[in-house]
């Protein structure tokens, strides 16, 4: 369509949110000082790291037509395991391997229950959102786990040419989905399963693959999203990770996924989780009560719901 | 006597399509009317202007004598006409008794509350001289289609509809359940209901019905006393037409691609054994329901067979439709939306989606490749527009199934397996179709094409096997193909 390559890969829907963020930074920017200052800029994006991991994995999920309810207490799951393994002196990349594969294993029961089981996603990751809980729960008797080693630490607290290092994870796992979106015959199989998986399974795409690739996917992105909040907070704590589920959603779709399954784009939910991220900071800048920084984020996600709705069938796909 | 009903040069089109042309019909107190046609002669469209459902062009509808106006269900039922479909209209999880007062309920309690006793006593009262062994009391799920049949009987009754159409009835009883439905239809008629009744089936026809009426492609074509008229006539008037054999080439060869050997699944598909060549197309022709599309689906692995062997060369391919994929067959669904194309996605997208190893290296598509590979194969399916990257959902109904059908092109498809290949298809994309299926033929792929439209079959194929009931009941080499064949052995005797 147009002669720009770059420009050409930036769909039309992910530009509708992106002039969404810049709406909505103007205004800040209008009403504080310190809001378009580069830490202020730097601190919405760390803020808006710990969402934008769990968001990726959803954002997969959703496109390929299922949902992830459980994914804070998988993240709280993987972080007491994490923890445990840190404190009792594992060396950290096995312990961080510990926690990613509590991530994944987790994601693995999901797709099983979901792919051979038949189940419905939503019912599936309800069950586990209650489950992984408990577990958790249970594992620490209810206690955070203190005194992580100062070398796990460093891996997330430290930063790269003023860009903290969460920044940098979140930017690289971001780069790796879009790949396997937009590149990968996995990717391909997401958007078809999501888009018609009758059709797609008589056309030969391994449906129950598939369908594990996106919850196991989900599962290690969270696992990644506890591992940097530990090293962030110095502490696991059993009850991290609460509503988590609900602001990825809230991202994806901001972003453009849709919850029929199908379609969605990481650009659209990377910017979507920014503009949750510069809704809080703008309105704390501004001193906002708490309460209304909550209406304003329930008003942003309708908003943006009803001009997709409003715009949809007139986009080029 | 007086008329009951009187439909009077009632027409229809779908756009340039005239699917009901200047159509009448009488009928009389107490009557069974036989509604006859092939498939889309147009007896569903009738009824669903009868019934309110869609509205007619021209035309007029008197009851008694008094013409009415239909302008939806709701004046329908008002008329006193009620419809038993062919898919039963209920809500499975409510009680029987319920589901004969759906959007009736009877009230108490000065109509706040549903009187669910009085529903129940009036239930049993209408079930009575139909069946008094079905209970008011339990949910419809749980009865046999029969039972069910008889409960939307009932609901009619209740509605006081003096007039019922049934649209194939009896498709899923037992001979036993018939005769149960032709002494319901006896004591209906005895209180002066009269029915419409829509069968395939010449024997219940000649058993209960007095006239019929004959309809061919949207036309009335005859009004026959029925016990009088012998059924090969009938039959006759049904498909009539005469067909010039177009210009069909044949290119089989005496290499089997695929062998089929008892192939069964429940009393759908039952002991399905042929041989299919190299460069032959095999007609499959049947009524709707009689089995075609799950033998279809079989093949292509998308049901599992209960029974039987396939193999593909000489060897035998495994399940499930990758399997059956690398084998070499290709599946073209006969529901194009529900279950061929994702309607989102490029058609780039929906051609790679079986051939994703010859798109990808090193775990990544090539896009470049694809894309270019895409056009080529589009460009031979003549796809119009020509543009890959366009969502498939925004091509015309014959473009999407030239996209499907150039799927099957990027993998080494060996058995093209087309289902209702031009359902929906404009007149134009029908042509281009059948020359894409002589081309395939022509490069020694072998194809079977199921198709309800006879002409279609005709002209196409090389070799018809008929279905009916789920078994083949003729196979008809090329000479012996005509539209007196097929239906004399594809409607039960």
């Amino acid at each position: 369509m147009t002669r720009f390559p770059l420009l050409s890969r930036i769909r039309f829907r992910d530009a509708g949110t992106l002039l969404g963020l810049i709406l909505i930074s103007g205004v800040f920017a209008a009403q504080s000082d310190v809001f378009l200052t580069q830490p202020n800029l730097i601190n919405i994006l760390q803020q808006s790291s710990i969402n934008a991991c769990i968001a990726l994995g959803m954002t997969l999920v959703i496109i390929s037509g299922g949902i992830d309810l459980s994914v804070g207490p998988i993240a709280a799951l993987s972080a007491v395991l994490g923890a445990a393994m840190l404190v009792a002196g594992v060396p950290i990349p096995l312990a961080i391997a510990g926690a990613l594969a509590t991530g994944v294993a987790c994601g693995f029961v999901n797709g099983a229950l979901i792919a051979w089981g038949g189940l419905q996603p939503f019912i599936v990751t309800l069950g586990g959102l209650s489950l992984y809980r408990a577990l958790a729960l249970i594992y620490t008797g209810g206690q955070p786990i203190f005194g992580l080693p100062d070398g796990f630490r460093a891996l997330t607290n430290g930063s790269l040419a003023g860009i903290p290092n969460p920044v940098i994870i979140v930017a690289c796992l971001a780069i790796a989905a879009w790949i396997i979106l937009n590149k990968t015959p996995l990717g391909e199989y997401f958007m078809a399963i999501g888009g018609n998986p009758e059709a797609a399974r008589i056309a030969g795409v391994p449906v129950t693959l598939t369908k594990f690739a996106a919850y196991m996917i989900s599962g290690l992105m969270a696992a990644v999203a506890a591992l940097v909040l530990i090293g962030r907070l110095g502490a696991a704590e059993p009850t991290m990770g609460i509503l988590w589920e609900l602001d990825a959603i809230a991202a994806a779709a901001i972003g453009g996924a849709s919850l029929m399954g199908g379609r969605g784009s990481i650009i659209g939910t990377l910017i979507g989780c920014i503009i949750l991220g510069t809704l809080r900071n703008g309105l704390t800048l501004l001193n906002v009560q708490a309460f209304y920084q909550l209406l304003a984020t329930g008003i942003i996600i309708i908003v943006a719901m009803l001009i997709d709705k409003a715009t949809s069938g007139k986009q080029g796909g | 006597m007086n008329q009951r009903l009187n439909l009077s040069g009632v027409s229809k089109s779908f756009g340039p399509v005239q699917v009901l042309d200047s159509v009448s019909l009488t009928l009389l107190p107490g009557e069974v009317h036989g509604l006859l046609g092939e498939n889309g002669a147009g007896k569903s469209t009738l009824l669903n202007i009868l019934c309110g459902v869609i509205s007619k062009d021209s035309g007029t509808i008197a009851i008694d004598g008094k013409p009415i106006q239909i302008g939806s269900p709701r004046d329908a039922a008002a008329a006193g006409i009620a419809m038993i479909h062919q898919e039963l209209q209920q809500v499975p999880e409510l009680t029987v008794a319920q589901n004969i007062y759906l959007g009736a309920a009877l009230r108490h309690a000065g109509g706040l509350l549903v009187d669910r006793r009085a529903q129940e006593t009036e239930a049993r009262r209408l079930l009575a001289p139909l069946d008094p062994s079905i209970d008011v009391t339990a949910k419809v799920h749980d009865l046999r289609v029969a039972q069910r049949q008889i409960v939307e009987i009932a609901k009619a009754l209740r509605a006081q509809a003096r007039i019922i159409a049934m649209d194939e009835p009896t498709s899923s009883l037992t001979p036993k359940e018939f005769e149960r439905l032709v002494s319901v239809i006896q004591t209906l008629t005895a209180q002066g209901v009269s029915i419409i009744y829509v069968s395939h089936k010449m024997d219940e026809v000649f058993r209960l019905c007095s006239q019929a009426t004959i309809l061919r492609d949207g036309r009335l074509v005859a009004q026959v006393p029925i016990p009088q008229t012998p059924v090969g006539q009938v039959i006759e008037t049904m498909v009539g037409r005469e067909l010039a054999h177009a210009s069909h080439r044949s290119f089989a060869t005496d290499r089997v691609v695929l062998r089929v050997a008892n192939l069964t699944r429940g009393t759908a598909v039952q002991d399905a054994s042929f041989a299919l060549h190299a460069g032959e197309v095999l007609g499959i022709a049947g009524l709707v329901g009689s089995g075609r599309t799950e033998l279809m689906r079989l093949l292509a692995g998308v049901d599992r067979a209960s029974g039987g062997t396939i193999s593909v060369n000489g060897r035998t391919p495994g399940t499930g439709p990758r399997a059956r994929i690398r084998a070499g067959l290709g599946l073209v669904p006969e529901e194009r939306k529900r279950d061929g194309i994702i309607r989102h996605r490029p058609v780039a997208s929906n051609v790679c989606l079986p051939a994703m190893r010859g798109f990808s290296r090193w775990g990544f598509i090539r896009k470049g490749y694809l894309n270019e590979r895409s056009q080529s194969l589009m460009a031979e399916v003549r796809l119009r527009p020509l543009d890959v990257t366009r969502a498939i959902g925004s091509f015309s109904g014959g473009n999407q199934q030239k996209a499907i059908i150039g799927r099957w092109l990027a993998t080494d498809t060996q058995v093209f397996l087309f289902d209702e290949p031009t359902r929906g298809i404009d007149v134009g994309a029908k042509a281009e179709i059948y020359d894409l299926i002589e081309k395939l033929a022509s490069q020694g792929r072998a194809i079977i094409v199921v198709s309800s439209e006879m002409p279609e079959v005709i002209r196409v194929s090389d070799r018809v096997l008929v279905i009916r009931e789920g078994r083949i009941s003729a196979t008809l080499s090329r000479h012996e193909i005509t539209e007196a064949n097929i239906a004399r052995n594809a409607i039960p005797a």
